[in-house]
Formats: structure tokens, C-alpha cells, sequence
């Protein structure tokens, strides 16, 4: 049975059932399991970032050799991306571990979360995955590292900030190929748009579902974060977001300010 | 007894499989093995048979056969690698790809190397040659891998022993004269 293929069930959503973690790691099923801190670089919370981080690029590395196992007959030239993918990914995790254990920290030593596993394969077309996984996911983590790698840099720790200025050079090759790939993808067969446009509606409804209520539940905070983070637009453009695409993404999160006179609504 | 240009292509082109088989191995273990650093080296080596197979199928192209050939090896043989595929424990895992699939897959470049033209197949032998260096490094992480654990896992060397009996217990892995080698002159 092909690990995409389990199912568990977190507040009445289905969702894929975690990928296999040691014992030493406790799974959180939402966000309020997770662990936060009010001064968010104290020594704890910086060890808490990397932790967290670590398990999201091992996360990326299952997502990628999953996409492996369950689309066989994908083009020979997107399957050599994936698996580059998964050795990137992989050397992501032994960095960001190589950083924890120099400050001190274990694995396990915090909560870990694997929504984007769970929800990335729900997907039954590679289109889509790429969709949630690369175009979603990493680009927003690329947005993310776009201001990280700053804040690391102004508490100076230059060792982490450099571990996420070379992850961050990587993502934006796994979200060029997937932008690349899926336009390529969609215009050979235009029904594919349809089962991307459901995942990434899947994806908005799973977040409304798990975070019902809250003040500032997982996706709010994340949004809230991610636009005092900024949009990493010359990122972006290297990972072959149009103008239009960067710009609506500006618009969403509430900086249509910075937009170009013309494409202001 | 060396071996003809279109036998050549299809000896590749099942080494290919071969590639193809271990990074898809690597690939379904990766989710489902627990021990994070075991799940890295995984990661990590798809990547090298991704590699080894894209080189593969390219020479298959250069010796007039379709790009990207791929060839099946003979069923005893297929056998072995899916029940090897089947393992489910960590330390078997680790025993099946580098104490048996890798020195078996180096044995069979070397079979190679031995019946081609070091000068008339030199890119070919390039390529195997690369492979074969890989292989090393890759033994030599699981090795470093193995060791950061401190004796974590236990390992059980009759089990690998009896796979690697059944291993080369299969002598010809390649179906020859399947008519379909030739390409007509372009990529498929």
C-alpha cells in the first residue's frame, strides 16, 4: 500500500495519515499543539524555528519521493527534477539538524507538524501536487526565508542566516520547475486546470476547517506573519512567476501599494 | 566474449531498469522509513540513480537505440529485486540496498566493462565508470550514517548473506533480441 494511500481524520477533515516519524518526535494534528514562544528569537524559540523548519524540508523530501513512486509514468525530464528535489531537501534537513545540535538542541526535542504531507497528497494528479506543494508551499516558505534570513542576521547568528540563504537559493529552483511543468502540463490537457484549481480550493477549506473560530488561528497567523515577512518579489520572478501572478499575490496581501500605477484595481 | 553494438544498447538499457528500480525503492522508503538520518541517506541517493539512469538513456541513444531505452531483466532476476523491494524493517532496508543491491549492480558494471571496447565504447564505459564511484561514495555515507547512530540498529548478515546468494544465483539478467531495440534514427 503506497504511503499517499492511508487516510487519518483531524476535526472531521480527511487527510492523509502521517508519514512514518521516530518516537522521539511528537506529531501535532493542528497548530494550537504546537509549541510558541512570546519572545520569538529567545534561545528556545530559535531552537524551536530550526526544529520546526528541519521537519518541514524532511516534509518536502517525502512530498517529492512520494510524487516518485506515484506517477511512474510522468516525462523522464520532470521525474529527474523530483529526485533532484529530494537530494536537495535531504541536504536541507542535515543542515538545518547540523544547526539545532550546535545550539544545543535534539530532534524530538519539540511538537512537529506534517500538514503539508497531509494535504499535498490528497491530490491524485501530479499537476496538483506541484500546485499545493512547490507553488504553494515553497513559494511561500521562499517568501518566508526572503525576511528569516534578515531577523537571523540582525540577532547575529550569520551561521543561520547563511544555512537559509542556501535553502532558499534551492526552493527557488523546486518552484521554477513546478511553475514550468504544470503551464506545460495544462496546455497538453486544459482538465488538469480544473484539478488544480480544486486542490488549492481543497487546500483553502482545509485551513477554514482547522482553524474554526480562532483569533488568530494557524492560517491567519501564518498570513499575518507572512505579510509583515514581505513577498519576496525578485524571488519570485526567478521562479518564473509572471507580473500578473506576483501582482495579484501583492494584492492579497494587502500591498497593492507597492503595485505598478497600471495594474492597480 | 565482447559484445555486439546492439546487445551493447540493451545491456544499458537493463542497467537502466536496474537505475530506474533502485531510485523507485529509495523513493517508496522514504515516507516509511522512521530513523531520520536513514530517511536522508534515502533522499539523498535517489538523486545518484536518477542521475545514473538519465546517463543511461542517453548513451542508448548514441548506440542506435531509443532514448531513454529501458529493458526489463529476466524475470528470476526482476523477482529478486521486488522481494528485496519488500522489505520493511529499517536495518533490512539498509542491508538490502548497500550489502546487496550495490555490490550486485557494481558486479554487473563490471561484467560490462569487461566485454566492451575500452576505446570504440569509451563513453559508455565513462558513464558505468561513474557509476561504479557512486556506488563507493554511497556505501561509504551509509557507512558515516551508520556510525552517527551509534549502534541503533542491528543488523542481521545471514539475512543480507541468503539475498545476495539469491542475487547472484540469477547469471543473465538481459532479455536479448527483442527486436525492438533498433530505433529508427529518432528519440521516443
Amino acid at each position: 500500500m503506497s504511503a499517499s494511500s492511508k487516510r487519518k481524520n483531524v476535526g472531521g477533515v480527511t487527510l492523509c495519515a502521517d508519514p512514518a516519524r521516530e518516537p522521539c518526535f511528537r506529531v501535532a494534528q493542528d497548530d494550537g499543539e504546537m509549541e510558541t514562544f512570546q519572545d520569538t528569537m529567545s534561545e528556545a524559540a530559535r531552537r524551536e524555528r530550526l526544529h520546526r523548519h528541519m521537519n518541514n524540508e524532511m516534509g518536502a523530501m517525502e512530498i517529492a519521493a512520494q510524487c516518485l513512486v506515484d506517477f511512474p509514468e510522468a516525462p523522464w525530464d520532470l521525474r529527474m527534477q523530483l529526485a533532484r528535489q529530494t537530494f536537495d531537501e535531504s541536504r536541507h534537513v542535515r543542515a538545518l539538524y547540523r544547526r539545532l545540535r550546535q545550539l544545543g538542541g535534539h530532534k524530538g526535542e519539540f511538537p512537529i507538524g506534517n500538514f503539508e504531507w497531509a494535504v499535498t497528497n490528497m491530490c491524485d494528479t501530479l499537476a496538483a501536487r506541484l500546485a499545493i506543494q512547490n507553488r504553494t508551499f515553497e513559494a511561500g516558505q521562499m517568501d518566508l526565508l526572503g525576511g528569516l534570513r534578515k531577523i537571523w542576521r540582525s540577532v547575529g547568528d550569520e551561521t543561520t542566516a547563511d544555512v537559509l540563504e542556501h535553502i532558499l537559493a534551492d526552493e527557488i529552483n523546486h518552484v521554477r520547475f513546478a511553475n514550468q511543468w504544470i503551464r506545460k502540463m495544462v496546455q497538453e490537457e486544459r482538465r488538469l486546470l480544473l484539478k488544480v484549481a480544486g486542490a488549492i480550493r481543497f487546500l483553502a477549506d482545509t485551513n477554514a476547517a482547522l482553524s474554526p473560530g480562532r483569533e488568530a488561528g494557524p492560517v491567519e497567523a501564518s498570513l499575518e506573519k507572512h505579510t509583515r515577512l514581505g513577498i519576496n518579489v525578485e524571488d519570485r520572478r526567478h521562479a518564473d512567476f509572471s507580473d500578473d501572478e506576483i501582482n495579484e499575490i501583492l494584492r492579497q496581501a494587502g500591498m497593492s501599494s507597492l503595485l505598478p500605477t497600471g495594474s492597480q484595481p | 566474449m565482447a559484445m555486439i553494438l546492439r546487445e551493447k544498447a540493451e545491456y544499458l538499457a537493463t542497467l537502466r531498469w536496474l537505475e530506474v528500480f533502485l531510485m523507485e525503492t529509495l523513493a517508496a522508503w522514504v515516507p516509511t522509513t522512521p530513523e531520520m538520518e536513514i530517511k536522508v541517506l534515502f533522499g539523498r541517493h535517489i538523486w545518484d540513480a536518477a542521475q545514473h539512469a538519465d546517463a543511461l538513456g542517453k548513451r542508448t541513444f548514441e548506440l542506435r537505440a531509443p532514448l531513454h531505452y529501458t529493458l526489463m531483466p529476466l524475470d528470476p532476476y526482476v523477482r529478486v529485486m521486488r522481494e528485496l523491494a519488500a522489505v520493511e524493517d529499517t536495518s533490512g532496508r539498509i542491508q538490502a540496498i548497500y550489502d546487496v543491491i550495490l555490490p550486485a549492480f557494481g558486479e554487473r558494471c563490471q561484467h560490462y566493462l569487461q566485454n566492451s571496447d575500452g576505446l570504440l565504447d569509451e563513453p559508455s564505459l565513462r558513464v558505468v565508470e561513474r557509476m561504479l564511484n557512486d556506488y563507493a561514495r554511497m556505501k561509504r555515507e551509509r557507512k558515516e550514517v551508520c556510525e552517527e547512530l551509534k549502534g541503533a540498529l542491528a543488523f542481521d548478515s545471514a539475512r543480507a548473506r541468503k539475498w545476495s546468494r539469491l542475487e547472484s544465483a540469477v547469471s543473465k539478467i538481459v532479455v536479448h533480441g527483442s527486436g525492438s531495440t533498433l530505433a529508427p534514427g529518432v528519440a521516443v
